[in-house]
C-alpha cells in the first residue's frame, strides 16, 4: 500500500456551518504534504477528525491502512503532531516534558534515555534539557515541540503552521532536520503553512476552500494550471521591448513580462532573437497559484 | 500502570511549581482557623456552657478542649473539601491551554488520564490538609488537651476520607468546566456555600426541619460529624467523670451535631463511615465512566 492517508468524502458539520465537504484526498508514504487554506477552510476540521479528536458526520479516514472508526488506538501510535500552539509545559523543564510524553507512548527508563539523546543532538538543544520551558525563546520551544512529535518515532508527522513566528535561521534548521527524517526514514511530513515558499517545497499540494478541495497536484502541476510564466528582461531598452507588442511590467533594473506558459516564451524567443539576450523565464510562485485558486490572499493568519 | 504514574508526577509537580497556587491553598485554613477562633469562638462557648445543667460548672480548660474540638472539626471537614478543589484545577487549566491535545492525541487511556488527575490532587490535597491538621492538634494542645493517641489517629485517618471524598466530588464538577474563570466561580461558590450545607460553620440541629431532612441526604454531612465525634470524644468523655448528666452530654453531641438523625433515626457511627466510604467508591466510579464514555467532540 501506497498511501498513508487515505480521506473519502469526509463531511463534517458545526450546527449550520459546514465545515469539512466532500473532501477527498490520498498522501503517499514519504512525502511532503502541503495542505493549505485560510482560517476556517477546514484545515483544523480535518487533522482533528485524523487525530481522532473530532468525530466526523459522514466519509471514511484510513491512516496507514488503519480504518479511523476501528482501530485509532493503533493509529495514535504512528501519528506525532506538532501544534500551531505549543503544548509544552511551561513551569517544567525540556527534560521532565519530553520524559512525561514519551511516558504517554510506553518509552520510559534506558529507552527515553537514548531516544532522548538523539534526538536532542539531533535538533540541537542538548544544552537546555534542565532548562524551564517557559525561559526558553520561541525557536528553542519550537525544536522541543518537534522533539515532543517525534518521540515515538511516527510514521506520519503532523506539522501546523510550525515555522510561524521563528527567524530564518531557526526554519531553515527545522526544515533540514525534517528533510533528514524524510530521507533516513521515510517519514510522511503533512504540513500547513503561510508560508508559501514553503509549500513549494512540497511534493503535493491540496488547497481547501470553504471545507471544500478546491485544487490539488503538485507545485509545478498547480502553478502550470493557475499561474502563467515570466520572462524577465535584463539590459535592454523600453522602446525594445514595447516592440514585442505584448504587455510588459518595468522593473527596478529589467522589464517583466507575464506570458501564459512557457511554449509562448519560446515563441517570443524565436521571433525576436535579438531582444531575447539577457533574460530568465520563471514560473508563477505558489502564493499567486492560491490568490488565483482561492481569489483570497494567505498572509499570516490574517488573510485579505 | 507506568504511564499512570508518570502522569500523577507530572500533575503534581506542575502544582508545586505554581507556589501561589500552593501557599494559597496552605494558608487558606490556617487563616480560617484564626477567624474561627476570633469571631466564633465565643459563640461556641456560650452554646456550650448554656446546655449545662444547672449547678453543673465546667474547668476552664474542659470548657476550651470543647470550644477548640469544634472548632477544628469545622475546619478539617470544610478544608478537605474546598482545598481539594483549589488543587483539583490543572484538569481544567490542560483544556484551558490546549495540552489535553496533546494526551488525547496519543494512545494513553482515558481510565489513566483521569485517574492521574485524581491521584495527583488528591497528594496535594492530603499534604495540604495535613498540615491543617497539625497546625489544629496545636491549637488544641495550647486551648485544651483531651485526645488519645488512637483519637489522633482516627482524626488523621477521617482527614484522609474526606479528602477523597473532597477530591472525587471536586473531579466531578470540574469535568464540565473548561476555562480558569469557570473554575474560579466555582471554586468561589463551593468554599463560601460547602461549609453551611455540611454543617460546619453551623451546626444542622440549628436550622429549619425540612432543610435538616434535605442535608441528612448530603453525605458531606457525615463526613463532618464522623470528625466532630473523634475531636469530641476525650471531652465528653472527661464531661462525664466531671460528673455532667448523660442526658445533658446527649443534647451537647445532638446540638453540635456529633449525633445526626436521618428522619428521627439516629444515624450510628459505624452507617456514617458506610455512607461516606460508599460515597467515595461511587463518586471515583462516576468520574472515570464520565472519562472513560466522553466521547469525541461534535
Amino acid at each position: 500500500m501506497n498511501n498513508i492517508i487515505e480521506i473519502t468524502d469526509l463531511y463534517k458539520s458545526f450546527g449550520e456551518v459546514k465545515a469539512v465537504h466532500n473532501l477527498s484526498f490520498c498522501v503517499k508514504k514519504g512525502e511532503l504534504f502541503a495542505f493549505l487554506g485560510v482560517n476556517g477552510a477546514g484545515k483544523s476540521t480535518t487533522i482533528g477528525i485524523i487525530c481522532g479528536q473530532l468525530a466526523k458526520d459522514k466519509g471514511t479516514v484510513v491512516i496507514d491502512g488503519n480504518d479511523i472508526d476501528k482501530n485509532i488506538d493503533k493509529i495514535k501510535t504512528e501519528i506525532g503532531v506538532v501544534f500551531q500552539n505549543s503544548v509544552l509545559d511551561k513551569a517544567l523543564t525540556v527534560r521532565d516534558n519530553l520524559e512525561f510524553k514519551a511516558s504517554l507512548y510506553g518509552i520510559y527508563g534506558k529507552e527515553f534515555e537514548d531516544r532522548l539523546k538523539e534526538l536532542s543532538e539531533m535538533l540541537d538543544f542538548s544544552d537546555i534539557l534542565n532548562r524551564t520551558v517557559g525561559k526558553l525563546s520561541g525557536g528553542q520551544r519550537r525544536r522541543v515541540d518537534i522533539a515532543r512529535a517525534l518521540f515515538h518515532k511516527p510514521k506520519l508527522l503532523i506539522l501546523d503552521e510550525p515555522t510561524t513566528g521563528l527567524d530564518p535561521q531557526t526554519r531553515k534548521t527545522l526544515w533540514n532536520v525534517i528533510s533528514g527524517l524524510r530521507k533516513n526514514e521515510n517519514l510522511t511530513v503533512f504540513l500547513t503553512t503561510h508560508y508559501m515558499e514553503e509549500a513549494a517545497e512540497a511534493d503535493y499540494v491540496v488547497i481547501l476552500d470553504s471545507g471544500k478541495l478546491i485544487a490539488e497536484g503538485t507545485p509545478l502541476e498547480l502553478k502550470n494550471k493557475y499561474t502563467g510564466d515570466y520572462i524577465t528582461l535584463y539590459n535592454t531598452t523600453e522602446e525594445t521591448v514595447k516592440n514585442i507588442g505584448v504587455e510588459y511590467e518595468p522593473i527596478r533594473d529589467a522589464f517583466k513580462i507575464q506570458i501564459p506558459n512557457t511554449e509562448k516564451a519560446t515563441e517570443l524567443i524565436i521571433k525576436y532573437p535579438s531582444v531575447f539576450k539577457d533574460y530568465e523565464i520563471t514560473k508563477g510562485k505558489m502564493d499567486d497559484v492560491f490568490l488565483s485558486a482561492t481569489g483570497k490572499k494567505l498572509e499570516g493568519r490574517n488573510e485579505k | 500502570m507506568n504511564t499512570l504514574f508518570y502522569l500523577i508526577r507530572r500533575n503534581t509537580k506542575l502544582f508545586f511549581k505554581d507556589k501561589g497556587m500552593f501557599f494559597t491553598s496552605l494558608i487558606t485554613p490556617c487563616i480560617l482557623l484564626v477567624l474561627y477562633a476570633v469571631f466564633l469562638g465565643k459563640i461556641y462557648r456560650d452554646s456550650f456552657v448554656m446546655g449545662l445543667p444547672e449547678g453543673v460548672e465546667l474547668a476552664e480548660k474542659l470548657l476550651n478542649g470543647a470550644v477548640s474540638g469544634q472548632l477544628i472539626s469545622s475546619i478539617l471537614a470544610v478544608s478537605c473539601v474546598t482545598v481539594a478543589f483549589c488543587s483539583n484545577m490543572l484538569m481544567v487549566q490542560d483544556k484551558a491551554n490546549g495540552s489535553i491535545r496533546d494526551f488525547t492525541i496519543s494512545p494513553v487511556k482515558k481510565t489513566a488520564l483521569s485517574l492521574s488527575y485524581y491521584f495527583a490532587t488528591l497528594i496535594s490535597t492530603l499534604l495540604i490538609c495535613f498540615t491543617t491538621t497539625a497546625v489544629c492538634l496545636v491549637y488544641v494542645a495550647v486551648q485544651g488537651w483531651y485526645l488519645s493517641v488512637s483519637d489522633v489517629i482516627v482524626l488523621i485517618f477521617d482527614v484522609f476520607l474526606l479528602v477523597l471524598f473532597g477530591t472525587a466530588l471536586s473531579s466531578i464538577i470540574n469535568f464540565f468546566l473548561s476555562t480558569q474563570g469557570q473554575i474560579s466561580a466555582v471554586g468561589s461558590m463551593i468554599s463560601s456555600g460547602y461549609g453551611f450545607i455540611c454543617g460546619a460553620y453551623m451546626p444542622i440541629s440549628q436550622f429549619p426541619e425540612v432543610l435538616q431532612k434535605v442535608i441528612s441526604f448530603l453525605p458531606g454531612t457525615y463526613g463532618t460529624s464522623i470528625i466532630r465525634n473523634v475531636a469530641m470524644r476525650g471531652v465528653f468523655s472527661e464531661m462525664k467523670a466531671d460528673g455532667v448528666p448523660d442526658f445533658a452530654i446527649t443534647q451537647m453531641k445532638d446540638a453540635i451535631d456529633c449525633n445526626l438523625y436521618f428522619f428521627g433515626n439516629r444515624v450510628e457511627l459505624g452507617v456514617m463511615y458506610a455512607v461516606l466510604v460508599c460515597t467515595i467508591a461511587v463518586l471515583i466510579g462516576v468520574y472515570v465512566a464520565m472519562n472513560v464514555l466522553n466521547k469525541k467532540k461534535g
